[in-house]
């Protein structure tokens, strides 16, 4: 039973921590909260069915996240960089905006009604581990998850690239005069936060279900995240995505009748306790 | 006055001041503090004004402790601060600004602190509008408002030239010295502070190194020697 | 100095005018579809109002505004429905069960900086829409099917059918809508709003002064939300209906679309913003293309005003890129 919550909070969570750590890293370096971030997911998830319907899912796991970092560079290009002498609010607000036009977009062309796509064969059905039969392609969202979460990590940790994504997200300033060029860091953590919103979408095809609402879900549920985190902090993030999907699931089994609330509960305590989130976040005025 | 007793400030795991004693009086003379870069001499602005927290150590106010106290009500109760980046209200008129904080703190005699500063030609001019060096006199004409008995200033100088920062300095010797109040300002024109501070306290490394006159403290080669080191 | 004492009561003149003209003339001139267009345009700028108040004063977006104005009127429906209440008293306890909300709420996020605000607003908009949802709560919110509400009596002199009478309600909404208005203008230019205002531009420098910065704060978001609420029970009185979208993220989104709009500087442009987007939607929401120009607006309308539609916010970043501020930034 216990196993079984952890696993099903693990692949939960790996979905909301490549979406997440995403804003937290655009955030980190731009101090931007893109609220489109739930739409672009959105995208990754109606491109992910298509593609999958025409060469399968895994050109779709390949394709997608590729056709969404050059999302990502448009977006670094067309709305970030000209924006950038503008307060944090308004490009906020104008990612906002510019969500709901690529929400309405979508539905445009797939309509109001919910698709779903079909795990390919070889992740389908179940497997049985000490004695408890779980579903394959849960252990492969898990693996994905977990993955790309450990891939962030040796990135950040190992690569100057990384370093200095480091760095800057704790001090701008001192970025500034050990000479990093922020624009170019920049265009690398857009299209790779687009991108794992991308593998993200694809992913949820077969787990959740892919319908019109699911970017306004999703980026509330990435907000929650990274503010219990710590609003920046990429680790804060992870944590606060494993805590969540933990709640979520926990709450689905042992308080069916409010779980949907229980993700706002948490939100609330935290709020209460530690009003800057868990995480060592550069707290900004 | 103030009294400062084993005051230690950390950033994550890096200790900005350790065990630092300092004691001002209110005796109408300007304290100036010193030291290279590092030395933590913001900080120390920053633990006694309450906005950094210390991790050990108390800050006794007018003979009380005062540690745990809020920002605005060390304000309220006398001790004011200036900036180092200039921070005023960069939409709001130069009398806007003032006139609401001495509102605020029930200070009726405005007029004094606008001509100490001099600031009358300004009084309508948007804060953001005027030149940097004007912005800096609204700043510690902020800090003056409600009559404090302590001032804390955060490198009046920075961003002014050579003379202007003896200037301001000149001005805020002789204002201290009229008002009969205490006075903290941390300078990295070490020039100005010799010749206006009455006092002087050197940091080095989160560390107490000296305090004297500054007669005192340029003939101590301690001093010398944390300067030159970091020089080399 | 003698023309402008005689100007000022001029104005008033002028402003009485506009205001018994506004009252009774589309009463008599328009037909019930276009006042009733006119009716929830001026709702939507009630709620606009209060958006553009905390936006310009405070510098804070609130995303959560649809929260207030659904969950009051559905907490109006309940207490009518199931607790048995008569109209007034109905409409007393759920302006303040929805009053507490906005405190504790406000409480526990106006500490928080601007951007984490716009973000927990977002929030707690969808915790409300998710709650009401709750199938534990079916009996009482009705769920997806929403809520009717009829009563019986009156409310301020007036019947259920003078309510939902188009032409009836806009008396109603005319002067709630001019109340509110003044309301929020007075404030602004009060020494609360001077405060806000203050906070606004540096919120530590504040700090530093010797004021509090969070109760000013709390009371401001507290004061739009009064606003909100009136709106929203305002809303159902006319309606006679609560449903689940009044609760739902496009209404919060479409108030601010208002706001800016018409501009957040003042009382007059939020409501006229309001009434504006109901005209606009009534022509464009046929194809099903409101939501997509409400995102095209949100865009349009920050990205075309650089000196900024949230007030003093970009102001500041202009200057700092001109050079002006942190010259040295470590010590």
């Amino acid at each position: 039973m216990i196993a079984l919550l952890i696993a099903n909070s693990l692949a939960l969570a790996s979905l909301l921590i490549m979406l997440a750590s995403g804003l937290a890293l655009i955030y980190g370096l731009r101090d931007v909260i893109n609220f489109g971030h739930g739409a672009i997911y959105m995208l990754g998830a109606y491109l992910g069915y298509t593609v999958s319907l025409v060469g399968g899912f895994w050109l779709a796991l390949i394709v997608v996240p590729i056709l969404l970092a050059l999302l990502g560079i448009a977006f670094e290009y067309l709305a970030l960089r000209p924006l950038q002498g503008r307060s944090h609010i308004e490009v906020a607000l104008v990612t906002l905006g510019l969500g709901i036009i690529l929400g309405q977009i979508i539905i445009f062309f797939y309509g109001g009604v919910a698709r779903s796509v079909d795990a390919p064969q070889i992740l389908s059905g179940s497997v049985t581990v000490l004695n408890l039969s779980y579903p394959v392609y849960r252990i492969f969202l898990i693996i994905m998850g977990l993955g790309s979460c450990a891939l962030l990590a040796l990135w950040l940790r190992y690569t100057s690239s990384g370093l200095y994504v480091r760095a800057v997200s704790q001090d701008p300033s001192v970025a500034r005069m050990m000479g990093i060029n922020a624009d170019r860091l920049s265009l690398l953590v857009t299209s790779l936060s687009t991108a794992f919103a991308g593998v993200a979408g694809v992913l949820a095809g077969p787990y959740l279900s892919i319908d019109p609402g699911m970017d306004v879900t999703m980026i509330v549920n990435c907000l929650i995240i990274v503010v219990i985190g710590g609003t920046g902090s990429i680790g804060g993030a992870i944590v606060a995505a494993l805590l969540f999907g933990f709640m979520q699931v926990a709450g689905s089994v042992f308080l069916p009748n409010i779980a949907a609330l229980v993700p706002y509960i948490l939100l609330m305590i935290v709020l209460l306790v530690a009003p800057r989130g868990i995480g060592r976040g550069r707290v900004l005025n | 006055m103030l009294k400062i007793e084993n005051l230690s400030v950390s950033y994550g795991s890096v200790r900005a001041l350790s065990d630092v004693d300092l004691e001002v009086l209110g005796d109408g003379i300007l304290h100036g503090v010193i030291g290279p870069n590092g030395a933590g001499k913001s900080t120390l602005l920053d633990a006694v004004c309450g906005r950094r927290r210390p991790v050990a150590g108390t800050v006794h106010y007018r003979n009380e402790d005062i540690t745990r106290r809020s920002v605005a009500w060390r304000r309220r109760q006398g001790m004011a601060r200036s900036f180092q980046r200039t921070s005023v209200f960069q939409d709001l008129t130069v009398h806007e600004q003032l006139h609401l904080v001495a509102q605020h703190l029930g200070d009726n005699r405005l007029d004094d602190v606008i001509e100490v500063m001099d600031l009358a030609g300004y009084l309508h001019q948007k804060a953001g509008r005027i030149a940097y060096g004007v912005q800096r006199r609204v700043d510690v004409a902020l800090a003056l408002i409600g009559r404090p008995h302590l001032l804390l200033l955060d490198e009046p100088g920075a961003g002014l030239s050579a003379a202007e920062t003896l200037h301001l300095f000149e001005h805020l010797r002789d204002l201290v010295r009229e008002r009969k109040i205490a006075a903290v300002v941390v300078e990295h024109d070490v020039d100005a502070v010799f010749a206006c501070c009455g006092k002087v306290t050197v940091l080095d490394l989160g560390r107490h190194l000296a305090t004297g006159t500054p007669q005192q403290i340029r003939a101590d080669h301690r001093v010398v020697a944390a300067y030159l080191g970091t020089a080399a | 100095m003698g023309g402008s004492s005689l100007r000022v009561p001029l104005t008033l003149v002028a402003v009485a005018i506009v205001f018994v003209v506004g009252a009774v003339a589309p009463t008599r001139f328009a037909g019930d579809f276009v006042l009733r267009l006119a009716n929830e345009g001026l709702l939507l700028g009630m709620l606009a109002l209060s958006v553009a108040f905390l936006m310009n004063q405070a510098g804070l977006v609130a995303l959560g505004a649809a929260s207030i104005y659904g969950g009051s009127g559905l907490l109006f429906a309940i207490a009518m429905n199931d607790w048995n209440l008569t109209p007034v008293w109905a409409l007393c306890a759920a302006f303040l069960i929805i009053v507490v909300y906005a405190t504790v709420l406000g409480a526990l996020i106006v500490r928080t900086n601007p951007l984490a605000f716009m973000m927990l607003t977002l929030a707690a908009g969808e915790m409300i829409s998710h709650a009401v949802m709750l199938e534990a709560l079916r009996d009482y919110t009705g769920g997806a099917d929403g809520l009717v509400v009829s009563f019986k009596g009156t409310v301020f002199g007036m019947e259920a059918a003078d309510f939902a009478s188009p032409a009836r309600f806009w008396v109603v909404m005319w002067v709630a809508a001019w109340l509110s208005g003044l309301a929020l203008w007075a404030v602004g230019r009060s020494r609360l709003g001077a405060i806000l205002r203050a906070v606004r531009e540096n919120e530590e420098r504040m700090r530093f002064s010797g004021f509090d910065t969070y109760l000013p704060r709390l009371i401001a978001y507290v004061l739009v939300n009064i606003v909100a609420a009136v709106a929203g029970l305002l809303h159902v009185l006319n309606a006679g209906f609560v449903s689940p979208e009044s609760l739902g993220i496009s209404v919060s989104t479409n108030s601010l679309v208002a706001a800016l709009m018409g501009g957040i500087a003042g009382s007059v442009g939020p409501l006229l913003g309001g009434v504006i987007f109901s005209f606009a939607q009534d022509e464009f929401g046929a194809r099903g293309l409101t939501q997509l120009l409400t995102g095209i607006a949100i865009v349009v309308f920050i990205v075309v005003f650089p000196r900024g539609v949230v007030g003093g916010l970009s102001s500041m970043a202009w200057l700092r890129k001109l050079g002006f501020g942190g010259r040295r930034e470590t010590s």
